[in-house]
């Protein structure tokens, strides 16, 4: 009866957990994905796609674990110990007292050798995180090991390593098991104890045989939640620092105040955009070469539809400009202007929807070729589709597929060239005829030369009757520019027609090239 | 229903259980060490509940004489220091042993992938499908310690139940055979065809989520600027939903399975109950020994409770075990020493009628012929997938040409085996940088270079400055991936490993690519300066450092469409003058 009522309460507990982390778990997982979004690339990219898509999934289920696992045990420390020792204290109030007494012991030992482990693991932390890496490290450059004629002997360095690490490990776990050792021990020898003690009053007659039978039955259950609570405790510690993750980056706010809707209008032959004095990050002074994201008291007008090229060395702040046209850079000073109106920033969907980004590698999703196509205009038809992938070269690609534009590609599909790449982007963009915004961040730095030469006749057509910024370092393209931008350390340096620019002292100063090629002959 | 997804997933685990039973035969005496542990922690413990039990019952009927409960007494104390210990020991020895499976596994794993390595188009090429692999390795870590350990274990705790039983009653031993059997063989099959199923079907769920997730999260950019990115949530969030209902409801099922369990147990205790009194009051058994049975009985169902669980857990191991078992262990090939006429004289390259063709039908390579004389500089264009690489791969001896042949001097490369490193050294797109030191990184061209020459090189790469600037020097740890230094800085570490290597021919798979044109032009220097004793076969994307070459080939299509000097293709090629046009646009135009 009793035993059938108990697992029937254990069920109820769990469930009634499980309800609620769940929703827990549901909440968290909206405002998450929601936060994400509104906080943008610049900020997947400080943290790593791979722990944003961790902590969406895995942490957030740690979380549903620690909820539900963390208010069993607690549940069950609270009531069912203190229940055990109050009925034990009617019934055979020695016993009680040895239960009562042996607790702090188990308590006070399983904190000290926890700690003692826990101190262990931080020591050797750095030595183990390589021995750990080492196998995974040596499969991703096997390659290069192959290429140095390394490879068959590094099999060894790999046994070795992981041996190593086996034993390392073992000698951690020797005292991180010590802990659970010293509940089961105390535990246990309680139990004997209190066993022994009993018989030895039942010897003397001093007590009743079915109160001790039930003091014996009662015992282990009264440590079992105790030892239950510190068998699970990195569980426990996993849930809490999954939940802490999720709180960081749910309390990193958006600096950046966004502007009325319907303040940005849509770019056509009559818009004017000024930027004045805008500083995006770093300023020059003090940032170091490698420094990216910076860009100092920009100023720029333009007015109308027109192409503009961006040039300079890596580290010079293309990429910065582009992602500050972009909106997915806020400036830390100065003032952007859209015909009359003020604009904080330009992450607004009303700008944004204006826009096609074409970078370096452009992202190709994980569907069929054709749904990437349309993945800025979804409603776009299948006749559309193919005559957007006509326009942009595609043909070629689509005749050697399989499926055509129906083939599966990106990740775990069809892989593409970086030229083929390019090409689904300017279909992209090819489709999208209402978009008046096109922005360039190296689009062909990875390309060979020929392909190039293809890809241009393409992009060409494209950037007519548009908005156009096109960074690269391929000075080739700046002859078909109607302006041109040159930076150089986060600053304008010059701007200008293309031939005038060319002619201009500081490309002269910028282009060491040449002057590292006379030295060299 | 039950039926055929248990026989579905029994037929599914059989191929798959050799990387399994192989470390099981040959760790055997560690083997039968945990599992006596293991046995021996709940024997432990069903002793000393089954002595507590005498030793009190025994103790309220008062003997006289005080040493008939002197012997329990010694026993419980035993009983209850042997338990904790052997717990801990069990569990140091099960962990050291599948630890040290991991090793092995890790080495075997790495011989099987270890010779298609250097092929550009192998099936294991990208890092996430070697992650996965070193993934499954922990994954078979859990197998045993989670399932097969305590599966064995239980069992062995059933049979020996049974037979203790059989000593007083056969028919009672029976009875448990069959009750018992029903809560750790028939329940967890039940489970295994229910849950097992639903658990397969929540890995695959939550790996589609994975994989969108990702998707969008890196694609980010792309969401934004189409401001559907409330249509991703809306629909990531629908299977999102869908995969918690699938655990609700097998969790759902895991607890009334639980229940009903337990409900058998309750059973099975008050059988020991009933069947002891009986025996007791017939007079067969003294009375002490009824405590005894019915609490030795608990940490029996202890031992069996997470039975059924574990063996719903089981499919999960099932693609783990299937990717492990899909590589094929190559054949051990002999040891292949270098030909005497390779060894420190001038090497002349030679490829005659070269065809190469991955699938039937589909030729990479249609009839290339080549000559590359000693200290030549050779440079290699053409669009993506013409043949550029698989003419590398061929050269280097990785792949065998489908016909014609690939000659040093007179031997084949593709005999060379290994040695052909002593040769050949290659500095590609993304040269890895391994999780050590700048200098161990740098050693790997030559494992026995003292710290001068590793120093020299480094120097000769162009890494000076960026050494001294770095506190710890040349021993700066270059963490993973390389991933603190930048593009050109990784290149250069991979050219200091080169020069250390001191082969006589040096090929360049695009190594500039990414760079921007000032730190490319700095590097090209470097290389040609450095290795202008070698032959260069230079696989480029344009046409920057092209007069330096002795000879520029164009692949296209598998064939040679261009051929010639600089200045020979500049005069009689309009394409060449076009391409050229183009690169050196902004250059030219100052310079005039």
């Amino acid at each position: 009866m009793f035993f059938s009522l108990r697992h029937a309460l254990i069920w109820w507990r769990g469930k009634v957990l499980e309800n609620y982390a769940t929703s827990a778990g549901k909440t968290l997982r909206h405002r998450l994905l929601d936060k994400i979004f509104a906080l943008g690339p610049s900020f997947v990219q400080k943290r790593g796609t791979g722990n944003l898509v961790t902590m969406n999934l895995e942490g957030i289920r740690r979380i549903e674990n620690y909820i539900s696992l963390f208010g069993s045990k607690l549940i069950s420390i609270l009531i069912i110990p203190p229940l055990i020792l109050i009925y034990a204290i009617f019934l055979d109030w020695k016993s009680a007292l040895t239960m009562f007494l042996v607790l702090p012991i188990i308590i006070t030992f399983m904190i000290l050798l926890g700690k003692v482990a826990r101190n262990r693991v931080t020591q050797k932390y750095q030595s183990y995180r390589i021995l750990a890496n080492h196998f995974v490290d040596s499969l991703r450059g096997l390659e290069t090991l192959k290429l140095l004629g390394l490879s068959t002997g590094y099999a060894k360095t790999v046994g070795a390593t992981s041996e190593n690490y086996r034993k390392a490990t073992i000698g951690t776990l020797t005292v991180a098991f010590m802990s659970n050792f010293a509940l089961d021990f105390f535990s246990t020898i309680s139990v004997a104890l209190i066993a022994l003690f009993l018989g030895l009053r039942l010897l003397d007659g001093n007590l009743l045989l079915a109160p001790a039978i039930t003091m014996l039955i009662l015992a282990p259950e009264y440590f079992a939640p105790i030892r239950e609570f510190g068998g699970d405790y990195h569980a426990t510690l996993d849930g809490k620092k999954a939940f802490d993750d999720v709180q960081t980056v749910l309390d990193t706010t958006i600096t950046a105040k966004s502007c009325a809707e319907g303040n940005i209008a849509s770019w056509s032959e009559s818009t004017r955009l000024v930027i004045t004095d805008v500083t995006v990050g770093k300023d020059c002074t003090t940032g170091s070469e490698s420094q990216p994201n910076r860009l100092e008291t920009f100023s720029f007008s333009w007015h109308g539809l027109g192409k503009i090229g961006v040039i300079g060395a890596s580290g010079a702040g293309k990429s910065t400009l582009v992602e500050l046209l972009g909106g997915f850079l806020n400036p830390k000073s100065g003032e952007i202007r859209i015909n009359d109106a003020n604009i904080p920033n330009l992450r607004h969907s009303d700008w944004q929807k204006q826009i096609i980004y074409i970078p370096q590698h452009p992202y190709i999703f994980q569907t069929t070729l054709a749904d990437n196509i349309r993945f800025y205009t979804p409603q776009a038809s299948d006749e559309q589709v193919q005559q957007a992938a006509r326009q942009a070269g595609l043909d070629e690609l689509t005749a050697v597929l399989p499926l055509g534009l129906n083939e599966m590609i990106g990740e775990g599909g069809r892989a593409l060239s970086g030229g083929q790449e390019q090409r689904v982007a300017l279909a992209r963009a090819f489709l999208d005829a209402e978009r008046p915004i096109l922005l360039f961040d190296e689009p062909t730095a990875h390309i060979d030369i020929e392909t190039e030469y293809e890809l241009k006749k393409s992009m060409l057509p494209l950037m007519q009757s548009r908005l156009v910024f096109f960074a690269t370092h391929r000075l080739h393209w700046m002859r078909e520019m109607d302006w041109i931008l040159m930076l150089d350390k986060g600053c304008l340096v010059a701007q200008g027609r293309p031939e005038d620019i060319f002619k201009h002292s500081a490309y002269q100063a910028l282009n060491d090239i040449k002057k590292a090629k006379k030295t060299d002959v | 229903m039950f039926r055929t997804i248990s026989g579905q997933s029994a037929n599914n685990l059989k191929p798959q259980v050799k990387w399994v039973s192989d470390y099981l035969r040959r760790y055997k005496r560690l083997l039968f060490l945990i599992l006596f542990l293991g046995l021996a922690t709940y024997l432990c413990a069903a002793g000393l509940m089954f002595i507590s039990g005498y030793l009190i019952s025994e103790a309220a009927t008062q003997p006289d004489n005080i040493l008939l409960i002197y012997l329990p007494i010694v026993l419980t104390r035993a009983f209850g220091i042997a338990r904790p210990s052997f717990h801990y020991v069990e569990r140091l020895v099960s962990h050291n042993f599948v630890l040290r499976m991991t090793s092995d596994l890790r080495v075997r794993l790495y011989h099987a992938l270890e010779p298609d390595a250097a092929q550009k188009k192998n099936k294991h090429k990208t890092g996430d499908i070697l992650s996965i692999l070193a993934d499954d390795i922990e994954h078979i870590q859990n197998l045993y310690i989670r399932i097969i350990f305590p599966a064995v274990i239980a069992a062995l705790l059933y049979l020996l139940a049974v037979l203790a039983l059989g000593i007083f009653s056969i028919f009672f031993a029976l009875f448990m055979l069959l009750w018992i059997g029903v809560m750790i063989i028939l329940v967890p099959l039940v489970s295994l065809a229910i849950n097992g199923a639903r658990r397969y079907s929540q890995k695959g769920l939550r790996n589609n989520l994975y994989q969108s997730l990702t998707d969008a999260v890196l694609g980010i950019r792309d969401w934004l600027y189409s401001g559907r990115q409330a249509d991703f949530i809306s629909n990531y969030e629908t299977n999102d939903d869908q995969l918690r209902t699938s655990y609700c409801r097998s969790n759902h099922f895991s607890k009334r399975r639980d229940f009903f369990w337990q409900m058998l147990a309750a059973v099975a205790l008050a059988a020991v109950l009933i069947w002891i009194s009986n025996l007791t009051s017939h007079g067969n058994l003294s009375t002490s020994w009824i405590a005894a049975f019915v609490l030795a009985v608990f940490p029996l169902i202890d031992a069996f409770a997470p039975i059924p669980e574990a063996f719903s857990n089981l499919p999960l191991y099932q693609d783990s075990l299937k990717r492990l078992n899909n590589l094929e262990q190559p054949a051990k090939s002999g040891v292949i020493t270098l030909p005497e006429e390779l060894v420190d004289t001038p090497i002349t390259i030679r490829l005659h009628n070269l065809c190469f063709q991955y699938e039937k039908g589909h030729s990479v390579l249609q009839g290339l012929n080549l000559t590359v004389a000693p200290k030549q500089k050779i440079a290699v264009l053409g669009p993506s997938g013409t043949g550029k690489s698989t003419m590398i791969s061929l050269i280097r001896g990785d792949l065998t040409p489908s016909s014609g042949t690939v000659q040093l001097n007179n031997t084949s490369s593709a005999s060379l085996g290994d040695t052909i490193a002593s040769l050949i050294g290659v500095l590609n797109q993304r040269p890895y940088l391994f999780d050590t030191t700048i200098g161990n990184n740098i050693r790997m061209g030559n494992p026995l270079a003292s710290e001068d020459e590793i120093l020299l090189a480094a120097t000769q790469a162009g890494l000076h400055e960026l050494l001294e600037g770095l506190s710890l020097g040349i021993n700066t740890p270059v963490e993973e991936a390389g991933a603190r230094f930048s593009g050109g800085e990784r290149q250069r570490f991979a050219l200091a490993r080169i020069i250390l290597q001191k082969t006589p021919i040096i090929i360049l798979d695009e190594p500039t690519i990414g760079l921007d044109p000032k730190r490319e032009a700095e590097l090209i220097a470097t290389i040609f300066d450095e290795l202008k004793d070698k032959t260069i076969i230079w696989v480029t994307h344009h046409l920057r450092g092209m007069e330096r070459m002795d000879n520029i080939i164009f692949l296209d299509n598998g064939h040679i469409a261009m051929e010639g000097t600089h200045a020979e293709l500049l005069q009689s090629s309009k394409r060449y003058q076009d391409l050229y046009a183009m690169d050196t646009w902004g250059e030219l135009k100052t310079n005039g």
